[in-house]
């Protein structure tokens, strides 16, 4: 594999009340790859997007470990240097993109001011946003005029991954992009995304607990639980040879991988360890169906093949 | 076993009743304990607490009479016998101080507490009744509203006299507007809200809606609002009684003492320092409560506080 | 009303039409039934576009015919703006309407039939928490309705909490939280529980899994479909999640702009979807298997707005087979198949 454009080594998360949402994740971007980060809500998916780019919750701390963005460790850089990268190495795309525009500019304003940093006129970068809204399919001179609560929930989310693309970043991070979409909506925007990537070339890691999107779209796949990555597997094996039980488990309770009426789903049982107070072990083991002693120890990261890892005793290497 | 179920808690079961009331009380308790945390807050309930205290206990914390007259002893300053002094009759200051808290309290308080009630019911009729009928109430608010509470108190006062009465009406009259709309914005935005269309879909009748669901989360933006408008009620009493438009001697209030004191300010600067004292700690009090309540009634802090 | 709205004249037609089927079961309950338990006839909601003299009033839905048979599950689906919740509302007279609807074989007409109908209906609603009272604890919002409609002695209301929440699953000491501090899944527990209160014949779930993970989406599912077999419910589920629906509706009606435009048996509606915006939906859907992606797109632009509904038919703005006659004339709700019915002019030539 080549040089990773993002990777997060070995990091560890805390929040103020000692919640530890992140335990050790390591994981790599490779230029022009599309990582699926999955998983359910308190798994620490969204933590781990916003660590990625180093947008923090309130009180958040990166007790160990670091985030290299083209060999910088964004967990150690001066907020100024990180500010200099964000949007033009790496840009982030939100569940509501509502909240990431301001409600008083209209859209041309912003895409304009986005590229503060970025050399040419005010004329030249009006273009670039133009040309930019066109290709995330906006009519470039409707949108412009609009301001963000003219547009509908779709289009807006076509404008925030316009201007999240605005300097060609390396690295686009989409927190749950279509989750506050219409099915008919949340396709074209995978739609789109899977355009953009092929054409502006950008490793674009999309966090959503939507397994149908992680399918449509990704090209590798890191499936979190309780704050740990348990697996990575390219998209076509995690899907149809799955190593770990969770991502086994995961898997089967979707309604959407079923194509009759079965009159019961599979669950899950059990509920979530407190990330307070973690486990020694596997933090799964107590709602695994392999469970067994050894799993009161910590698990290895087992590597059966190229490419394929799993936290978990019970695969074999 | 669901996949979501809380572990249980160890602890005694309470008894229903009980249960229910202590509910409601650790969701009261906890506003408290923000408004404790908060130094503002707490200083603005222990201002308020010490005024109350003084007139509810002023018979009993009173050195003298307030009304008593000794003109031998007139224009004194702070001694230990008459701790603020007395003023151009010889009344006993501190006295008229301690009883003056009961006037301004006493009209303060009656006329924002009537007002927020007729401002409840009114707010709370113009948001959840008919359309039509909120139109014309929004009318009448806006009508009384775009009347100066200055203006119309003096107008009143030339019609029926001054008095504490003629206060506590003008104030009512003129508040009750600025509280319906409160009230009517909350109950229009809550009418709509999921867990009120969930109580008509129940079949419950509009009164409970109304009073049950509704009264209970839109007051606390209105408690806000009375308890920083109280020491505007104080000082208007004050300004009034200062004009000898308000309350008629010889009942003491910090508005006429304070006249008292400006037409003798040269031989007994004192009077005016120690009427002015409560007028601006009283004011304070009430708008730091006031701050304070903003944010502990804030559901969402009580929720990150708790 | 009628001559305000242009479209109305051929909604009137179409009522008869409708109201007198070919032979052959054309209502949407099966042909074996009895009463249904909910029946609506062309039912239509319009709104007022506010202001205190004006009479103008934006049309929502139209033309709605639809049965519930009573233990059968009927989905509701669409994408928002299609009305769906609008409906849910006028089925419980939360929202006036016009047409006929009867409720266990009883025509819905006066304040007094509404208020009869809730006590035999419980509405579950897509945000679960924001339903219930932020004030009220669990065991007091569970017992609510036993208390609106005075069916329980004061002093059960605990032993009664804890009876609702055992049979959803939660521990009857979760009764002395508030709302704030229950997850997305107890909320929805909770508000099961309280749906269960009154024994009701018919639950209307709105979105009853929206923003759920899938291990607990299945959950509710699951306990749902248990409920429905221990008390005999019947459901309206409403949900643009058409993965959900395929596993839990017997029928599915598929909305469009405040119109019916297919309605018939889940499988085969599954299995080979009539209209061209029912087939857009389910290729719209994303599979989870990388094997089966999608390559084009199955359905570009976005619902347009009540108030720029298109012309004849609604969905010719975004129909991949469009013809001119879709622009110029509104199609009509016909019968398909038995038991099946789709809103669309190409359907013969199709099919």
């Amino acid at each position: 594999m080549s040089e990773p454009v993002l990777s997060a080594q070995g990091l560890r998360l805390r929040y103020p009340g000692g919640v530890q949402a992140l335990r050790g994740v390591t994981l790599e971007v490779q230029p022009g790859e599309v990582l699926g980060i999955a998983g359910e809500s308190g798994c620490g998916k969204s933590t781990l997007a916003g660590a990625l780019i180093h947008l923090l919750g309130a009180g958040a701390e990166v007790t160990e470990g670091a985030v290299r963005l083209k060999g910088e460790d964004l967990t150690a850089l001066p907020e100024r240097r990180r500010r200099a990268l964000r949007g033009r190495e790496i840009a982030m795309v939100f569940q509501d993109p509502l909240t990431a525009f301001n409600p008083v500019l209209k859209i041309g304003a912003q895409l304009t001011d986005f590229q503060i940093n970025a050399e040419g006129s005010t004329r030249e970068k009006r273009a670039r946003a133009a040309a930019m809204l066109a290709k995330v399919g906006l009519e470039p001179e409707l949108a412009m005029a609009r301001y963000p609560h003219e547009l509908s929930g779709g289009m807006r989310q076509r404008a925030a991954i316009a201007a999240a693309l605005l300097m060609r970043p390396n690295v686009l991070i989409a927190d749950e992009p279509t989750t506050a979409l219409d099915v008919t909506m949340e396709a074209q925007i995978i739609h789109l995304l899977r355009e953009l990537q092929g054409e502006v070339g950008c490793a674009i890691v999309i966090v959503t607990h939507h397994l149908g999107v992680i399918a449509e779209l990704c090209d590798r796949v890191a499936v979190m639980y309780a704050g740990e990555v348990v697996e990575v597997a390219p998209v076509d094996d995690l899907y149809h040879a799955p190593l770990h039980p969770y991502t086994k488990a995961l898997l089967a309770c979707d309604p959407a991988v079923l194509e009759a009426n079965t009159g019961r789903l599979p669950t899950i049982g059990g509920r979530l360890p407190d990330l307070t107070d973690p486990p020694a072990g596997c933090a799964f083991a107590p709602r695994c169906p392999l469970a067994s002693d050894i799993c009161a120890t910590p698990p290895p990261r087992v590597r059966p093949a190229p490419g394929r890892e799993a936290l978990c005793h019970k695969v074999a290497p | 076993m669901p996949s979501d179920a809380s572990a249980p808690v160890a602890r005694p079961e309470p008894e229903p009743g009980r249960e229910r009331r202590a509910a409601g009380r650790a969701l009261y308790r906890s506003s408290l304990r923000i408004l404790l945390k908060d130094p503002m807050g707490a200083m603005g309930l222990i201002l308020v607490l010490v005024f109350v205290a003084m007139a509810l206990f002023a018979p009993w914390l009173a050195p003298y009479d307030p009304i008593k007259l000794d003109v031998m002893d007139k224009f004194q300053g702070p001694s230990w016998e008459h701790w603020a002094g007395t003023d151009q009759l010889g009344r006993d200051l501190l006295s008229r101080i301690i009883y003056g808290a009961r006037t301004a309290l006493g009209i303060a308080l009656t006329s924002v507490g009537l007002a927020g009630l007729g401002g409840i019911v009114l707010g709370m009729i113009a948001g959840y009744g008919p359309r039509w009928l909120d139109a014309i109430l929004v009318l009448i608010f806006d009508s009384v509203s775009s009347l100066p509470m200055i203006m119309l108190a003096l107008a009143v006062i030339t019609v029926i006299g001054p008095g504490t009465d003629t206060l506590i009406l003008v104030v009512v009259t003129v508040s009750i507007p600025a509280y319906a709309r409160l009230i009517r914005a909350q109950t229009l935005g809550l009418s709509s809200a999921d867990f009120i269309v969930a109580e008509r879909a129940m079949g419950a009748s509009s009164v409970r809606i109304l009073f049950k669901h509704l009264l209970p989360n839109v007051v606390g933006p209105l408690v806000i609002l009375l308890s920083m408008d109280v020491p505007i009620i104080i000082m208007l009493e004050a300004g009034l009684s200062y004009l000898n438009l308000g309350v008629r001697p010889p009942i003491p209030s910090w508005g006429n003492i304070l006249y008292d004191g400006y037409t003798s300010l040269r031989s007994a600067p004192h009077m005016v320092l120690f009427a002015g004292a409560p007028l601006v700690l009283s004011t304070l009090g009430f708008t730091f409560l006031g701050e304070g309540l903003r944010d502990a009634l804030d559901p969402k802090l009580v929720k990150g506080g708790a | 009303m009628t001559s305000r709205d242009p479209l109305s004249s051929g909604q009137k037609y179409l009522g008869g039409v409708e109201a007198e089927p070919p032979p052959g079961p054309a209502r949407a309950g099966p042909p074996s039934a009895g009463t249904p338990l909910l029946q609506m006839e062309d039912l239509q909601v319009d709104l007022p576009l506010g202001g205190l003299f004006s009479r103008a009033e934006l049309n929502i839905l139209a033309g709605i015919t639809l049965d519930l048979p009573a233990g059968q599950t009927l989905g509701l689906v669409g994408e928002s703006g299609s009305g769906k919740t609008t409906l849910a509302r006028a089925i419980l007279g939360l929202q006036s309407s016009t047409g006929s609807l009867a409720f266990e074989g009883r025509p819905l007409a006066t304040s007094a039939d509404f208020r009869a109908i809730r006590r035999r209906t419980a509405l579950m609603f897509q945000d679960a928490a924001a339903s219930l009272s932020p004030r009220m604890n669990v065991a007091e919002a569970v017992t609510e309705p036993l208390v609106i409609h005075k069916a329980m002695e004061g002093a059960k209301r605990r032993d009664k909490a804890a009876e609702l929440l055992a049979e959803v699953g939660l521990p009857a000491d979760m009764g002395a939280r508030f709302p704030h501090e229950l997850s997305g899944g107890q909320a929805r527990r909770v508000g099961v529980a309280r749906s269960l209160a009154l024994k009701p014949a018919l639950v209307i779930a709105d979105e009853p899994t929206a923003g759920l993970d899938v291990s607990v989406q299945a959950d509710i599912l699951n306990l749902m479909a248990d409920l429905k077999a221990r008390h005999g419910l019947s459901y309206l589920i409403i949900t643009h999640n058409l993965a959900l629906i395929r596993h839990v509706a017997d029928r599915i009606a598929v909305l469009y702009l405040g119109r019916l435009v297919e309605t018939g048996p889940t499988a085969r509606i599954f299995a080979s979807p009539a209209h061209p915006y029912t087939k857009s939906l389910i290729a719209a859907e994303p599979k989870p298997d990388p094997r089966k992606r999608r390559v084009d797109l199955a359905i570009k632009g976005e619902i347009p707005g009540v108030l720029r509904r298109p012309r004849a038919c609604a969905f010719h703005t975004r129909c991949p087979l469009v013809q001119d006659i879709c622009r110029t004339e509104e199609p009509v709700l016909r019968t398909i198949a038995p038991g099946r019915q789709a809103r669309c002019h190409l359907i013969d030539a199709t099919n």
